[in-house]
């Protein structure tokens, strides 16, 4: 990784930099705290994989970065610098349509309903074409029957005029990742591509989207809870709960080093890891209640070796390593030495060989 | 799509042929007294006999059936026997039908270009004073008797905006009023549909994905929002086309229309059975065009659809 600097604490391979996000929203007249203070930097050309338990913030976050919340959430507070603009701050719809398609495009969890049914598939692509990168007519047309091609669609031609029942749940997602680099964007956000597919087709996709990164040249955020998934794509990976980044670090860091006991436990959940006869580790308790102001360490209270001060402050970021960092005071040199729990040493030996 | 409508055109002819012989069966039913009209009193039991045996009503049951049968298919609708005696039903008709065609086409447009609008823009201004004014409506017109308000609107609307309280053909602007009153049921039902539709169609992923793509709030809208919502509003064609017949018999009577609602009413009251018969045979059949319309309009918008198949959208 290339530290040049150009400005101040902007490294020139950042594409996106989020800085102390707060979302909120409102529900039923009360506030709701989703993402807390959560920052991040993209690098150029990674796959980032964002982890962690539903309701843990993962899409309302990188939501933000495209101005999709939902109309009662917005940005409390925080930016988000892409291209030397803080786009946190873009309040209108037409200051978002120079981010959406073409800067940052989305690829969606459910490929059944992420497509219009009584639009044939090549119009739906053909509108990303026509609308960023200026082709209209024939030309764009053409376009669109190689992107369909380059997404492993084959006969084009035919397809293009079919309708979305006509197609598979894999094609129809192929179908949505070509509208996504139909838009030809930097950075392309993919909310769960493969939980709705089966397992063999689970693998072609991500197949896929690893040719496309490397054709388009995209910067991919994974968003997921499929530990699986993450471990077959990420460069790095991010650990969210409770609308917080509490570790991040690169794939091979968080996987056999980690640090934060809720990166612990939700490792210690892994089938893969489980003793043939013995339950299945589960994390006992539920996440916090948003509506509530959490004090200390979100996750503390799920933490059966919790710490007094996990209570009462919430910890900062410890370093670990240039590209590992993590919220917990564990990590501080005052607390006591905690081991992490059996399992987490025997990853190193199940996966070892990756 | 061909083989579709001729199939349904069949089944519609079998609706048609099961609705008259059921009717004509039900007027065989009523009591013959009705027949006299009001010289009942002063006729004695030959002359009774006589004008029913005139009437073709002395025949057994099954010659009368196979006789009306053999006039329809011969396009002979019968004259009309009381209501006015030798007259033939069909130049009752022509001078009653374009009354009661233009009122309801016109009635049937202002329910879709006001009631799509509406619905348009609640969803527009969904959860705000508009919507709510709109769903107001839409309650008082469902909940309300159709009796109530359209009495309100003669007593008090021809009053306010200076229309005439009765019709007249050579007057353009007595047509407003009961054309608008007409429209008034399928308009709340096209706007609340549409705009449930709509709010449907808005909530579902392809829409985040579309908006993901970077389209305008206002593409979306008219090219995936509205389109879409259109698909099950092709449904609800038939239903306004129902709604304006059974509307067009009370607001005909109320603004003394010439038309074929008031003209039913009478002829059954009248015992005029030919008569009868032959505008029941004229509203079914635009009842059962406004639901084959709208099923081909349905298949049309959504491809899914596939008519031949199956036999049938619904």
């Amino acid at each position: 990784m290339g530290a040049v600097k150009e400005k101040v604490n902007v490294k020139s391979d950042v594409v996106l930099s989020a800085e102390e996000i707060v979302i909120k929203f409102n529900l039923r007249g009360k506030n709701l705290t989703a993402i807390r203070g959560c920052s991040l930097e993209l690098h150029k050309g990674e796959s980032l994989a964002i982890v962690g338990e539903s309701g843990s913030g993962k899409s309302v976050f990188t939501k933000s970065f495209m101005g999709l919340l939902d109309s009662n959430g917005w940005i409390d507070s925080g930016s988000i610098i892409y291209k030397g603009n803080d786009i946190a701050s873009y309040k209108t719809e037409k200051d978002w349509l120079k981010i959406r398609g073409k800067e940052i495009a989305m690829v969606f969890q459910d490929p059944m309903t992420s497509l219009n049914p009584l639009k044939t598939i090549g119009k739906q692509v053909q509108e990303a074409v026509e609308l960023h990168q200026g082709f209209k007519g024939d030309e764009a047309k053409k376009l669109v029957l190689e992107i369909l091609n380059d997404v492993g669609i084959s006969e084009p031609e035919k397809r293009y005029k079919q309708y979305p029942h006509e197609f598979s749940g894999g094609m129809r997602q192929r179908v949505v990742i070509a509208i996504a680099v139909a838009c030809r964007p930097n950075i392309l956000i993919c909310d769960e591509p493969t939980t709705a597919l089966d397992v063999t087709i689970q693998a072609q996709i991500l197949q896929l989207l690893k040719n496309m990164q490397k054709k388009y040249d995209l910067t991919i955020i994974y968003i997921t809870h499929d530990l699986g998934v993450v471990a077959n794509v990420a460069d790095r990976i991010a650990v969210m709960y409770a609308g917080d980044i509490i570790e991040i670090g690169t794939s091979e860091e968080v996987f056999y080093n980690p640090q934060h006991p809720y990166t612990w436990a939700l490792l210690s959940s892994l089938p893969q890891l489980g003793v043939k006869g013995e339950d299945l580790y589960s994390i006992s308790g539920t996440p916090p209640n948003l509506f509530k102001e959490i004090k200390g360490d979100a996750f503390a209270p799920r933490n059966p070796r919790a710490l007094k001060i996990d209570f009462e402050i919430r910890p900062p970021y410890f370093e670990l390593s240039p590209t590992h960092k993590a919220r917990t005071w564990l990590l501080d040199p005052r607390s006591p030495k905690v081991e992490p729990p059996e399992a987490i040493k025997k990853i190193r030996q199940v996966w070892g060989g990756k | 799509m061909l083989k579709y409508s001729l199939k349904r055109l069949l089944q519609s002819m079998i609706t048609l042929f099961v609705i008259v012989t059921l009717v004509f069966l039900l007027m065989r039913l009523m009591p013959e007294e009705g027949y006299y009209g009001d010289r009942g009193d002063k006729l004695d039991e030959a002359q009774k006999e006589a004008i029913l045996t005139d009437m073709g009503l002395r025949d057994p049951l099954y010659i009368q059936l196979k006789n009306f049968y053999s006039d329809l298919l011969h396009g002979d609708f019968g004259t009309s026997i009381i209501y006015r005696p030798k007259v033939p039903v069909i130049d009752i008709l022509k001078d009653k039908l374009p009354y009661s065609l233009y009122l309801g086409l016109s009635a049937l447009a202002i329910a879709l270009v006001f009631g799509l609008s509406l619905g348009v823009l609640m969803t527009r201004f969904k959860g705000k004073i508009g919507d709510k004014l709109g769903t107001g409506y839409i309650v008082i017109i469902n909940a309300v008797p159709a009796a109530v308000y359209y009495l309100l609107l003669q007593l008090y609307v021809t009053d306010i905006l200076k229309l005439p309280i009765l019709f007249d053909s050579d007057n353009p602007a007595s047509w407003i009023l009961p054309a608008v009153s007409m429209s008034l049921v399928s308009m709340a039902s096209y706007a609340m549909w549409l705009r449930r539709y709509m709010v449907d169609e808005l909530n579902k992923d392809y829409i985040r994905l579309a908006r993901a793509k970077g389209l305008k709030n206002k593409v979306i809208m008219v090219k995936h929002v509205m389109r879409n919502a259109f698909v099950p509003m092709a449904q609800l064609l038939p239903m306004s086309v129902l709604y304006t017949i059974s509307g067009s018999i009370y607001i005909e009577s109320l603004y003394s229309i010439p038309g074929m609602g008031g003209l039913l009413v009478d002829a059954i009251q009248r015992q005029d059975n030919p008569l009868v018969q032959t505008l029941v045979l004229v509203f079914s059949s635009i009842g059962i065009l406004g639901l084959f319309l709208g099923d081909v309009l349905m298949a049309i918008f959504d491809p899914r659809i596939k008519l031949s198949k199956q036999g049938g959208g619904r």
